[in-house]
């Protein structure tokens, strides 16, 4: 069937700000979608509050709404927009979950709309447990099998369970808090016991477990002639008890025969027609070896995590052909556009493997490091290769953290058989470990799970760097090359300098060469530049380009401080490129992003964003330069040393000299003392003593830092002496040869972030943020406002200072300035030589685009233009979201380390407007409080009290913990005593909480006292109550939410100037 | 992929070697049930990356010098499959002596067919079902068990007069092979089947598909470098269908017209004749293998189509 005339006008829902889960493959899919259909003649109308996304942008969606992902939203958008059909299976679970909204809620059935695609029934069945078995029962599919019991029953029926072991969960355990496993009558009796004698009413969940057996997955796309695909499967190295977003997954499966496969294929293919999936779908499989069985265990009725990497892997752009198959089209239809000249109906062959290794964010929170069921991991990497070892050495390079660079663990023998057996983000670690010291592959097999082949896989790696010596060259470096052995890693056990290694390894022409991933095993000519290295082939040809070329550095994994406003960044740099003539080559290593979508870029390198692999590129590409500054800190690290081998004019824009100047805090403080710069008071220090003589002068609280940026570490606000030696001798010990710096912070100051362009010499302010929680609240974690409301005069000292950095530093780009503003007086905090995660969001608010504007400087295709900043009609209120659900040991309280996994933004024509959109976004229940706890140290008690009486005369009843509550009553504010948890007396704050009497919890710690209160926040939390943590935040919310009775979705146009 | 067994063990295959583009190959144990003969059928194995596994007993190095074939490892697969790609497929050697001959013989040349069938007469089943007359051209075990599961079937081989046993047959079936299906050997198989078209039910898979056009008044040609894996789609305009593909040769589309036959299904990417159909002489045949093995199962109802043209066929009569 062709196209179907009668879609004209498609809603299609975005998955919204990037949480644990769901992140930017979503932004991936979203946008091919938006794409595919705009191509039809289609116009698409998107929502998604998501600022940092590309799909957000104007190249990619007809009407943008950056509103909340409501009914009642939507339900106006539809209106609004005449919307005929709405696309929801490329927003993830939030897309999905408003569309069963949608419907229950009558909004679908009444607008007159449909659902394109995986119809709503097929998508409950899938995502039913309940219904789902049943169905898989009706049609003889094996799924694990389950079993209630209560309080009554569980004697009996315990003995008559035969599928032991099971997973025994509370009616009631939190969303994905494990649960117990039983192996007979005896422990699951003894279990129940236990829950029953405390909560007889409840019930308990009894599931076969498939821990242990082997973990696959299948992409399958069906059209609506029922013609069915699989476009490629994938084998969880890490057995059943791992979630797949958390487990180490090949492409294409690697360890089944033929057999196995086609039962597997057999089965996804029946169950997919049985549920009536119209697109994109993935299904997983547990593959029991012991008797060749399987169980299916779950389906996604849309486009995935899964399809994101299948895509990338496989080189077939999933989310497109399903949004072809929505629109009305059959795989027949659908051109394959790798080829060109063959059609999407096939399925791709590969003749490569890929590795994806999951980015935890273990380096920044420190918690529990174990892995399991649920998702604790926010990005992936993938390596490909044309061998298993070269694509599993490629992904640990990708990684970018310290086990990219260290191969070996340095742990104990009996610390080593734990992380063996028990999942964790070390344990491919801790294989290779096992495999230096010589364990042999059947016990490794055993404790781990994994497959003999993997292992002997594994070993292959490990037998040949064991041959590396310290101090030299290897010898057998083409040896561990063509395994995929990085340069790094081999820098760290020589203990040469990766540069050199890299430069001398270039020099003696020992370079990869590149092949083409072209869904076809080379059967059929493909034109697509979608390229991955390998050693010792001929690789395919790259096609000479008679235009200058760029190589724009991508920002790899998703992680903590580096989310995708930087696959914004980069991917807005290679359009502006092309855009102006240039050819544009992307190099990342994220399977979930637009960036390494091959569409996007003249030429994709799939390769680790690391020295060796982007030297590599330039080595065979020879361009005329390289990107660095849209990458976040990725490409500011590199930046020194690709010049150290390519000569200072590689890099565009702002040079790496300058860049260092910038990123040495100390050498950065001195030239702002002797350029006159107003800064916090500072002073370097050398050594402990240094910082026990100097500190007194500057005073306390203070800042530590190192001199540069260690892993994206902050300002850390400190209140005694013991925690200002703790922390300094933390820094010495991560970076002894450099000095560290104590500036004074600045109590009660406004921060301020400044994004602006320069070509070196005059410059345009793009637009400035200003947070609402006072300044020390990471700036990726604070609540932020634009345009900011600083006086005039403030306003001309902003611009004035950022003028003359720009110019002291010769920024040719884009470039981001923090402030400090404390009464009139304007502080420089740090200057980044790159684009910050505000850019995306200015860019849309202010209705330009300033990456384009950026590259056209570096490029000198582009001006500077008239000096005046574009002010919104309206106002943006950027606001974070934090993984706290998905990790209970970890304090929701803003600290040094930033928490946030992505960012949502709240518009609205007043500011009151935007922050209560703002808050949809943070709060799973919002609505006008009626009852509020304050807890507040007794420091800020007085400045609590205007929130307090303001909440009390708008007739909102308080309650408080006993000190606060004297506080207030001293003041003459009525409140309600609750008991803090450890009390005896009662009411308690767990009882109020539990019972829904409390919407918000305002519990404001005091400076340095951050450990008080986490049960507290802990329980709140976990009732999905709003707590707020900063006083600023806590009035700016209570005083809009209070005064707001409707939100008004608007296109983004009726916000820009 | 998956499936190295079956394709080295494959008689289709005899007289190549066989270049594997899946870089891992022979990643898990060879098994003697997914066996499509008895031995292996190519003349040789190129393979990128099948020496670093599965050692003891196991590796593809050991199970080819069991059989005596030779192999050859770390190979750079894909430049070689892009040569072949542009160059179409060319005439071999693997030795481990420089002094390679310049001309030796193109083994399509040879009666290949005669080299990978039993001269021995086989029947399966008990006679509750209908009978079959398979004559074999070096048909897969897996194309044997799926057609047992339909008819009884006595296994004639192709140079033994089949008329013997056409009498006691309710139709007849034409399996897959290596080779050219124009081929001289072939000649007598040609005229008998055009002898009996119409008659009875005349199935045929592969080899069969081509022998059966043939003598339907088809030409084939040989192909630049033919279909190769279980990853092609076919179509019949409306739906289509993942299948397994082994074929160097293919009917020739225009030739049909001068036919009795008419092309059901098509390969979606080239248009390449996947599947020719008679409803009034009851024939049907397909270029690709609809039992796999390996490949997908998707054509498995091929078998059930087998299966009713037979049964109305012995109702009428």
């Amino acid at each position: 069937m062709p196209l179907d005339k009668s879609i004209r006008r498609v809603l299609v829902i975005g998955s919204g700000p990037v949480v644990i889960g769901q992140a930017a493959e979503f932004d991936y899919s979203g946008s091919q979608a938006c794409l595919a259909l705009r191509e039809e003649g289609i116009t698409t109308i998107l929502l998604n509050p998501n600022p940092a996304s590309i799909q957000t942008d104007r190249e990619i969606a007809d009407r943008i709404y950056l509103e909340p992902v409501l009914p009642d939203m939507i339900e106006e958008i539809i209106r609004k927009e005449k919307v005929d059909s709405i696309l929801a299976s490329v927003g993830g679970q939030t897309a999905l979950n408003s569309v069963i909204m949608l419907r229950k809620l009558g909004i679908i059935q009444r607008n007159g709309v449909r659902i394109l695609g995986t119809p709503v029934d097929s998508i409950e069945l899938a995502e039913d447990r309940r219904l789902f078995h049943d169905l898989m029962d009706r049609i003889g599919e094996p799924v694990a099998r389950s079993v209630t019991l209560d309080a009554k029953n569980y004697r009996k029926r315990a003995g008559e369970i035969d599928f032991y072991p099971v997973i025994i969960r509370s009616s009631f355990s939190l969303g994905g808090s494990g649960g117990n496993i039983a192996k007979d009558s005896a422990e699951l009796i003894a279990t129940c016991s236990g829950f029953f004698s405390s909560h007889p009413s409840e019930t308990m969940e009894l599931e076969k477990s498939l821990a242990g057996m082997n973990e696959l997955e299948y992409e399958v796309i069906r059209d609506s002639m029922d013609s069915c695909i699989t476009v490629c499967n994938m084998e969880n190295v890490d057995p059943m008890g791992v979630h797949t977003g958390e487990s180490i997954v090949v492409t294409p499966a690697q360890t089944l025969s033929d057999r196995e496969h086609n039962m597997l294929r057999d089965s996804a293919l029946r169950v997919v027609r049985k549920l009536g999936i119209v697109g994109a779908c993935n299904i997983q499989f547990a593959l029991d070896r012991t008797n060749g069985s399987y169980y299916v265990v779950e389906v996604n009725p849309r486009t995935s995590r899964s399809s994101a990497l299948a895509s990338k892997a496989s080189g077939f752009p999933i989310a497109r052909i399903s949004a072809k198959i929505a629109a009305g089209y059959t795989l027949a239809e659908i051109r394959n556009p790798v080829t060109k000249d063959t059609y999407a109906a096939f399925e791709p062959a590969m003749d490569y493997v890929t590795v994806k290794i999951p980015r935890w964010p273990f380096d920044k929170f420190h918690v529990d490091r174990t892995i399991g069921v649920q998702m604790k991991s926010i990005g992936e990497v993938m390596g490909i290769g044309r061998t298993l070892e070269e694509a599993f050495m490629k992904a640990v390079a990708s990684l970018e953290n310290d086990l990219s660079r260290n191969i070996r663990l340095g742990v104990t023998d009996a610390r080593l058989m734990e992380l063996l057996s028990r999942p964790s983000d070390l344990r491919l670690h801790a294989v290779f470990e096992a495999l230096f010291r010589n364990h042999d592959i059947d016990t490794l097999s055993s404790l781990t799970g994994y497959e003999r082949y993997f292992l002997i896989k594994l070993s292959n790696i490990v037998r040949e760097v064991e041959k590396i010596e310290i101090g030299r060259m290897p010898s057998n470096l083409a040896e561990l090359k063509s395994l995929g052995v990085s340069d790094a890693i081999i820098s760290s056990i020589t203990r040469l300098r990766e540069v050199d290694i890299t430069r001398a390894r270039i020099e003696a022409g020992l370079i990869p060469s590149f092949r083409i991933i072209d869904t076809c095993a080379g059967e059929f000519r493909s034109e697509t530049p979608y390229f991955y290295s390998t050693y010792g082939e001929t690789g395919d040809m790259i096609r000479e380009s008679d235009r200058k070329k760029v190589l724009i550095i991508g920002a790899g994994p998703n992680r903590i401080a580096q989310g995708i406003e930087f696959d914004y960044c980069s991917v807005k740099a290679v359009r502006a490129l092309r855009k102006s003539g240039f050819t544009a080559i992307m190099i990342n290593s994220n399977p979930e992003t637009v960036s390494t979508d091959f569409d996007v870029s003249d030429r994709l390198f799939f390769e680790p964003v690391t020295l060796e692999h982007v030297s590599n590129v330039v080595a065979i590409e020879k361009p005329y330069g390289v990107m660095v500054q849209f990458s976040g800190q990725t490409g500011q690290n590199i930046a020194g040393p690709i010049a150290e081998i390519f000569g200072e004019n590689i890099i565009l824009g702002t040079s790496p000299s300058q860049i260092d100047r910038a990123e040495n805090r100390t050498e950065f403080s001195r030239i702002l003392g002797e350029t006159g710069f107003r800064q916090p008071e500072y002073t370097s220090i050398y050594n402990l003593e240094d910082a026990l003589g100097k500190t007194p002068s500057i005073g306390l609280p203070a800042i530590v830092r190192s001199s540069f940026v260690i892993g994206g570490r902050s300002m850390e606000i400190i209140y005694d002496m013991d925690e200002l030696l703790e922390r300094v001798r933390e820094i010495f010990s991560l970076s002894p040869s450099n000095p560290a710096i104590i500036s004074r912070y600045l109590e009660d100051a406004t921060e301020i972030d400044v994004d602006f362009v320069s070509d070196g010499k005059e410059t345009v302010i793009c637009g400035i943020m200003e947070h609402i929680e006072e300044a020390g609240t990471h700036s990726g974690d604070a609540t932020m406002i634009l345009p900011a409301s600083l006086s005039p005069e403030i306003m001309t000292e902003i611009k004035r200072m950022t003028v003359l950095l720009a110019k002291e530093f010769h920024i040719v780009g884009i470039a981001n300035l923090q402030i400090a503003v404390r009464n009139s007086e304007v502080f420089v905090i740090e200057l980044n030589t790159r684009a910050s995660r505000t850019v995306p969001i200015i860019s849309k608010a202010t209705g330009t685009d300033w990456i384009e504007y950026a590259v056209g400087l570096i490029m000198k295709t582009g001006k500077i233009g008239a000096d005046s900043t574009p002010i919104p009609d309206g106002y943006f209120v950027k606001v974070p979201v934090f993984p706290f659900d998905r990790f209970a040991d970890l304090d929701i309280l803003l600290g040094p380390e930033m928490r946030s996994t992505g960012e949502g933004v709240g518009v609205g024509k007043t500011v009151e407007e935007a922050i209560v959109k703002a808050f949809t976004l943070t709060s799973r229940k919002l609505s006008v409080p009626t009852a509020v706890l304050f807890t507040v140290d007794d420091r800020l008690k007085n400045a609590a009290l205007p929130l307090a009486s303001f909440l009390a005369s708008e007739g909102v009843k308080i309650y408080a913990t006993p000190g606060t509550h004297a506080f207030l009553r001293d003041n003459g504010i009525d409140s309600s005593i609750l008991y803090k948890l450890e009390d005896v007396r009662k009411p308690l704050i767990s009882d109020a909480i539990r019972s829904g009497e409390i919407s918000t919890v305002v519990n404001i710690p005091g400076p340095g006292a951050i450990r008080e209160g986490f049960e507290i926040r802990r329980i709140a939390l976990a009732g999905g109550v709003l707590v707020l943590t900063n006083l600023r935040l806590a009035t700016a919310y209570f005083r809009s939410v209070m005064g707001t009775t409707r939100l008004v979705p608007r296109e983004i146009q009726e916000y820009q100037p | 992929m998956t499936g190295y067994t079956e394709i080295l063990t494959d008689p289709s295959y005899r007289g190549e070697i066989m270049v594997f583009s899946s870089p891992t190959i022979a990643n898990y144990r060879w098994s003697e049930e997914a066996m499509e003969s008895g031995s292996i059928q190519v003349s040789g194995a190129v393979t990128r990356d099948s020496h670093s596994v599965l050692r003891g007993g196991y590796s593809l190095d050991e199970i080819l010098k069991k059989y005596d074939v030779p192999g050859i490892d770390l190979v750079d697969t894909r430049t070689l499959i892009l040569k072949i790609r542009e160059s179409g497929v060319m005439r071999g050697v693997i030795s481990d002596s420089p002094d390679v001959p310049d001309a030796f013989m193109d083994t399509m040349e040879k009666s290949l067919v005669s080299e990978v069938v039993s001269q021995e007469v086989t029947r399966t089943g008990d006679g509750s079902r209908p009978t079959c007359l398979l004559i074999d051209t070096g048909a897969k075990r897996s194309l044997v068990r799926k057609m047992s599961q339909v008819a009884d079937l006595i296994i004639v081989p192709y140079n033994m007069d089949p008329a013997k046993y056409y009498g006691e047959s309710d139709f007849v079936f034409l399996p897959n092979g290596p080779g050219d299906p124009a081929h001289e050997s072939l000649s007598g198989l040609r005229r008998y089947i055009s002898t009996i078209a119409g008659e009875k039910p005349l199935i045929g898979v592969c080899l069969g598909h081509q022998i059966i056009s043939l003598a339907s008044g088809c030409r084939t040609y040989k192909m630049k470098y033919g279909h190769r894996g279980s990853n092609h789609a076919v179509t019949d305009g409306r739906r289509t269908w993942i299948s397994s593909h082994n074929h160097g040769y293919a009917v020739s589309a225009d030739s049909l017209h001068d036919s009795t036959l008419s092309m059901a299904q098509w390969d979606i990417n080239d248009g390449t004749v996947e599947m020719v159909r008679n409803e009034d002489q009851m024939i049907l045949a397909t270029q690709y293998h609809p039992e796999g093995a390996p490949g997908s199962h998707d054509l498995y109802w091929f078998f059930d189509l087998v299966r009713k043209i037979v049964e109305d066929s012995v109702a009428s009569r």
